[in-house]
């Protein structure tokens, strides 16, 4: 079935894993969990010798284990879990890896925009059925959440604090009396939370302000702040693991050079320091500089030399690819990658061939835009 | 045959199962070191430091054995100071200070060297223990701190603030460092152990498991493990470094056995896990292998006891924030479980008669404890709930919204997160997680998150005070003195002392303390909100902030370089005088601090006489400005307070007179003298010429040396033109002219700001000279061009506020009087300098002109001699008088002449 879907969900492409651990998972679960709490971690996290599995299970999320622990604990737990971080540091992976491991179903999702409405996040009514036989609960549409809520498996709420105050209020009491109710029914007009439901929400720290959360709703969940990826062998490690998992949607099948690797990655970590140090908005990026971004880049560089070139990866384009992907305002960010070009990328160029490539590439690329 | 035969074969047998090389060889190795430990004569109690197991295991170990002396693993310099712990409040650390160095490397100074106690360890046990209990000796055998440095390379520490900086930039050395000896190591058993970091590994793999066990097993367990990380351990200098230390101390121990006579079998030798698994061959009180201790260096050291805190100790040893809190409180929770009586220095002396332990044959217990996994505790559900309770409290104190429901969360959160890293009781670090997980938002609303507050939860960052009783000498002094204040100078809060000096005079010596030890003490110690100590000046009201208790630590060491803050003062300002890099200027700031502070004139005096012999051999004028802010000060300072002035007060004026005069020349031409050095060198002479010359200075020096100054930079050249017309070998029209010539040639025109700088400085030396210098900047502001004029400006205002502060009020001054107060008059206004001086009427009257009109043939005659026409002008009347004279001699006639 994954070769006929442009991108698999969690507990479709490691469905295979996921039978193997619940087949040899003899601890106890909680509610209507597949699989018990450490058989979560170890799915999330990767196996380990001494986890005593006769199979190894690969590493899908990267990060320090205690947020996973503490994510998978509140799960278990009678509160919401919410996690929130800079855009790219894997939430919304993370919570797609949580909910195929406890629940088997991670496509439950409720994806918070400035247009989301209450009836999104409980119930709204197929209009045509309604006239022809009245309100009834076959006419009624539930939400992603209500079905989680009617199944006992987990529910998912994207980019939470996107969506207004009002909406997000329709989850406090889904979250403290665990049920909703139907006021246009007259009878079997309350749907019941079964054992095992709970919302994973993520948010965006870099929304905050924008549709805070009351301090209601803050209360029903559990906070797990998922910071951003410094440690530059566990980057590389997600870089290379999550472009190779896109890339065979493209069914290409590519060796990354190391030397480029580490080119991409200390071009980061360095344009990171700049955003850092700079004082206003104007001075910094307009991109978060996340790991996610870093694999849009590489990605793009591999189809582009893929498609348009021959095939295999070279500095120059990684140095186009860099440039394209994190140039969008027109002056600004135009005038920080010149300045990181001449002051940073020229320098390292010059006695080194492969930065001398990406130098040209990066001048080429900017060149085009200015 | 060894007890541990049947567990030596085990192991090698299932290392050569798994694995080959170098396995079978440690691990048979360590069996080995146990054996070795525990056959030896002298018992060995091997230590882990902030380990309430081992303090545990020591408390009912010296209870049951009741040994007559105890070694312990300690500098043996620091023994004096351990009976000053009865009168402390732990923690607190044992200090060596050194700041003479002879023998070691110069810029190591100043050194020293720390050695932490707190109250759940258990060297505190076994000095507890040795030190109430009659008859008992304490003999620690460490190296010296002499030797530590001896010995070890100085890595710099890094110094930080609040309490976790209570040490300073000591070197640490503590009993009983147990850790694996590289990162891999430490990383697997974090890995596969489900902890953050050693010490939760160490808390629980041997801590919990050990607190419960009895003494052989924990004997025999630490130095197991001492062993294997021993030998787990890369080779390197630290490895050889500790083997040097090992046949240190039991080359002591021999010696203090021989010396005295006492059966080794009533010693206990309290060392590291890491020491007792040594393989030296000085090891054991049998060995004869012998070791050359090195004679300590020159360098003088003292000591005495600073207080410390956990934070310090955790900063200092690398160990997890919150590490030795948590030891603390477990100490606790363990003595109350095992209900052991912990030794206590509070003079009540444990006179329980000794039980003799019978010498019971070592038996392996090594096999048990490895066989079994560990035995965690079970769920202490009322500790866990009191826990949660608490932190919820707490952070409702610290702003967070957390309710009862957050307690139930944490608590529930708390057993789940342990059962998911594999253990029935939550440890505190799973409690941390827990209520991080629970309580901590999108923000955190006061000044401390979640994390800190369980820290403080669980245990709280403990602040170690030095008794009274163990300050040193000054300390003490410091305290009676500033007692009439009234305050609780020992308390960590700042206090706030008030000092109205008219209304109670008796506080002026507590005002005279504090200034001095606002000058010798770092930062904030004490600090003074109002009032100030000026010479001349006589404080009437001050209040000061306190923060004595708190600096505790720099007020013992200034107990290391005196008995009394005075002492320590004027040996500090001596030594300042004396140093190689003392200059003039130096020598006058310690003398305004001695009259300042010390009153006597007689120190005063030294120190001045020291400032004019530095003054006499100084090359450079580089602190000119310095010396004659400092020498003016003084001077009005003595002329106002003294009959006389002090006679190096005089010498000082005629070298200075005598040296900026030979000096000037070189000044003026050097282009490396900035222009303010000159102009202050100028200062000096002029300002104090008539003093100078008063005491026999000669005027033509000065002159001499004017005239030999030949600067080429403008500024300069404004200078000299300065002192030349204030020796008068230049009139102020002159000047004046020559200040017109530079604005009309416009070759000179670009850089007459640099000859405007000149001249503001040069107010310095000729105040007089105001009017003509705002006349010059008003023609520059007339007359330059912009493109000249506006990139200057800056640099005048910026030259004028950092260098001529004191002379803008005497520009402003003079401009108020030269320049019209209103707009209106502006436009009538002409500039004084542009009037042209009305002629002076010539007196025609008086006396003398009387004389010389009636007798002028003298006159006349001067006038010849000087080639000077006396006869009036010839005139068209004069011929027609001599041809026609009827008419005039008629006229004379009617006349009667």
């Amino acid at each position: 079935m994954t070769d006929e879907m442009l991108r698999a969900p969690a507990e479709v492409k490691y469905a295979e894993e996921l039978a193997y651990l619940e087949s040899v998972d003899d601890a106890p679960r909680p509610f209507s969990w597949r699989l018990s709490p450490r058989m979560v971690r170890i799915f999330v996290l990767g196996s380990e010798r001494a986890d005593g599995l006769d199979r190894e299970i690969p590493q899908k999320w990267f990060g320090d284990r205690s947020f996973v622990e503490r994510s998978i604990v509140t799960l278990a737990s009678d509160r919401g879990l919410l996690l929130i971080g800079d855009p790219g540091t894997g939430k919304s992976w993370l919570a797609e890896l949580l909910s195929a491991a406890i629940s088997g179903n991670s496509t439950l999702v409720v994806q918070g925009t400035a247009g989301t409405t209450e009836d999104h996040v409980k119930y709204s009514w197929n209009v045509s059925m309604v006239i022809a036989k009245g309100q009834s609960r076959e006419s009624m549409i539930p939400s992603p959440i209500m079905t989680a809520m009617e199944r006992g498996v987990i529910g998912r709420f994207e980019e939470l604090t996107r969506s207004t105050s009002d909406v997000q209020d329709a989850l406090i009491s889904i979250l403290s009396e665990k049920y909703v109710s139907i006021p246009e029914l007259d009878d079997d007009n309350i749907v019941f939370a079964k054992p095992g439901f709970s919302i994973i929400a993520t948010a965006n720290s870099r929304d905050r302000g924008v549709n805070d959360l009351s301090s209601a709703l803050k209360r029903r969940f559990n906070f797990v702040r998922i910071p951003v990826v410094t440690s530059k062998k566990s980057e590389a490690e997600i870089v290379r693991f999550r472009t190779a998992e896109l890339l065979r949607r493209h069914r290409i099948e590519v060796e990354l050079p190391p030397s480029l690797l580490d080119i991409l990655l200390e071009s980061f970590a360095d344009l990171r320091a700049a955003s850092a140090a700079a004082t206003g908005d104007d001075d910094k990026l307009e991109s978060a500089l996340s790991t996610a971004e870093q694999i849009g880049v590489l990605e793009d560089a591999i189809l582009h030399s893929r498609f348009f070139g021959d095939g295999a990866l070279t500095a120059r384009t990684l140095g186009g690819s860099l440039v394209g992907s994190l140039v969008r305002r027109a002056p600004e960010d135009l005038a920080i990658m010149n300045k990181f070009w001449h002051g940073v990328v020229e320098p390292r160029g010059k006695d080194d061939a492969p930065w001398q490539e990406f130098l040209e590439g990066g001048r080429d690329a900017l060149g085009t835009l200015s | 045959m060894s007890p541990f035969a049947a567990l030596r074969e085990r192991l090698l047998d299932a290392a050569g199962a798994v694995a080959g090389g170098a396995v079978p060889e440690i691990l048979a190795g360590m069996v080995d070191d146990v054996d070795r430990a525990l056959a030896e004569e002298l018992e060995v109690f091997p230590v882990c430091h902030h380990s309430p197991a081992s303090a545990l295991a020591m408390a009912r170990r010296l209870r049951e054995k009741r040994p007559k002396v105890v070694y312990l693993e300690l500098c043996e310099d620091l023994a004096p100071l351990l009976e000053e712990l009865r009168h402390c409040k732990l923690p607190v650390a044992l200090q060596a200070f050194a700041s003479e160095l002879d023998g070691h490397p110069a810029d190591w100074g100043p050194l020293s060297v720390v050695a932490p106690i707190t109250e759940a360890s258990a060297e505190y046990q076994a000095i507890a223990y040795a030190l109430e209990t009659p008859g008992v000796e304490l003999v620690p055998v460490d190296r010296s701190a002499d030797h530590v440095f001896q010995w070890t390379p100085r890595e710099p520490a890094e110094s930080s603030a609040d309490e976790a900086g209570l040490h300073g930039d000591a070197v640490g050395v503590e009993i009983g460092d147990l850790r694996p000896g590289f990162a891999e190591l430490e990383e697997h058993l974090l890995r596969h152990g489900r902890v953050r970091h050693w010490s939760e590994w160490w808390d629980q793999y041997v801590e919990q498991p050990l607190s419960g066990a009895d003494y052989t097993t924990y004997r025999q367990v630490m130095v197991m493990i001492g062993s294997l990380f021993r030998r787990l351990r890369p080779d390197g200098d630290d490895g050889r470094r500790n083997e040097d230390r090992e046949r240190y101390m039991w080359t002591r121990m021999r010696e203090h056995l021989a010396a005295s006579g006492t059966d080794p079998g009533d010693c206990l030798y309290v060392c590291g896990a890491y020491h007792a698994a040594s393989r030296v061959e000085q090891f054991g009180s049998g060995s004869t292998a012998a070791f050359e201790v090195s004679p300590r260096t020159g360098t003088r050291w003292l000591y005495g006891l600073i207080p410390s805190s956990h934070s310090a100790i955790e900063a200092q040893f690398g160990l997890a924030p919150g590490s030795v809190s948590i030891a603390a409180a477990t100490w606790q929770k363990a003595l109350r479980r095992a209900r052991v009586k912990p030794f206590r220095l509070d003079g009540s002396p444990d006179t329980a008669r000794a039980k003799p332990a019978p010498a019971a044959p070592v038996a392996d217990r090594l096999t048990a404890f490895l066989e079994r996994p560990p035995a965690l505790d079970g769920l202490d559900e009322a500790e866990l709930l009191g826990w949660s309770v608490d932190i919820v409290r707490l952070a409702r104190r610290n702003g967070y919204p957390a309710s009862t429901a957050d307690a139930i969360a944490v608590f529930e959160t708390s057993i789940l997160l342990a059962g998911m890293r594999d253990r029935a009781r939550p440890t505190p670090y799973d409690f941390q997680d827990a209520a991080v997980t629970c309580i901590e938002k999108d923000v955190v609303p006061g000044r401390r998150d979640v994390r800190r507050l369980c820290e403080i939860l669980l245990g709280g960052d403990r602040i170690g005070q030095v008794g009274y009783a163990a300050l040193p000498p000054l300390a003490r002094d410091v305290l009676d003195r500033l007692e009439p204040l009234g305050l609780d100078l020992k308390a960590r809060t700042i206090q706030r002392a008030l000092l109205d000096l008219n209304a109670d005079p008796d506080l002026r010596p507590c005002s005279d303390l504090l200034w001095m030890l606002r000058r010798l003490l770092p930062g904030d110690a004490v600090r003074p909100i109002m009032g100030a100590r000026r010479l001349g000046e006589e404080p009437v009201q001050e209040s000061w902030d306190l923060a004595i208790g708190r600096n505790q630590r720099a007020l013992v060491e200034l107990g290391y370089e005196g008995v009394t803050v005075e002492q320590v003062l004027e040996g500090r300002l001596r030594r300042s005088v004396h140093a190689p890099g003392a200059t003039a200027a130096t020598a006058l700031a310690a003398v305004e601090d001695a009259l300042l502070y010390l009153k006597g004139r007689r120190f005063a005096d030294e120190l001045g006489a020291r400032g004019t012999d530095l003054l006499a051999a100084e090359r450079t004028v580089d602190d000119a400005p310095d010396v004659l802010r400092r020498a003016r000060r003084l001077l009005a300072h003595f002329r106002a307070t003294e009959p006389a002035l002090p006679p190096w007060c005089e010498r000082f004026v005629t070298t200075g007179y005598a040296q900026y005069c030979t000096l000037l020349p070189t000044a003026f031409a050097d282009e490396d003298t900035g222009v303010r050095q000159v102009a202050a060198m100028l200062g000096f002479l002029f300002g104090m010429e008539g003093l100078a010359l008063s005491l026999g200075c000669d005027r033509a020096q000065l002159e001499l040396a004017v005239r030999q100054s030949h600067p080429e930079a403008p500024a300069k050249v404004a200078l000299q033109w300065v002192a030349r017309y204030q020796v008068g070998l230049l009139s102020r029209d002159e000047l004046r002219a020559r200040c017109d010539a530079l604005l009309d040639n416009p070759l000179t025109v670009p850089v007459f700001p640099q000859y405007l700088s000149g001249f503001v400085q040069a107010l310095e030396a000729a105040p007089a000279l105001a009017p003509v210098v705002v006349e010059v900047i008003s023609k520059a502001f007339g007359r330059l061009p912009d493109d000249v004029l506006l990139p200057w400006l800056p640099v005048l205002i910026t030259t004028l506020r950092d260098q001529a502060a004191d002379l803008v009020p005497v520009l402003v001054r003079e401009a108020g009087r030269t320049f019209p107060a209103g707009l209106p008059a502006l436009d009538a206004w002409t500039p004084p300098w542009e009037r042209r001086p009305a002629a002076a009427p010539v007196a025609v009257s008086g006396p003398a002109a009387g004389l010389l009109s009636e007798h002028p043939a003298t006159a006349d005659a001067v006038a010849a001699l000087l080639g000077v026409a006396t006869t009036p002008p010839a005139s068209t009347a004069l011929p027609l008088l001599t041809t026609h004279p009827a008419s005039a001699e008629a006229i004379a006639t009617l006349l009667g002449t």
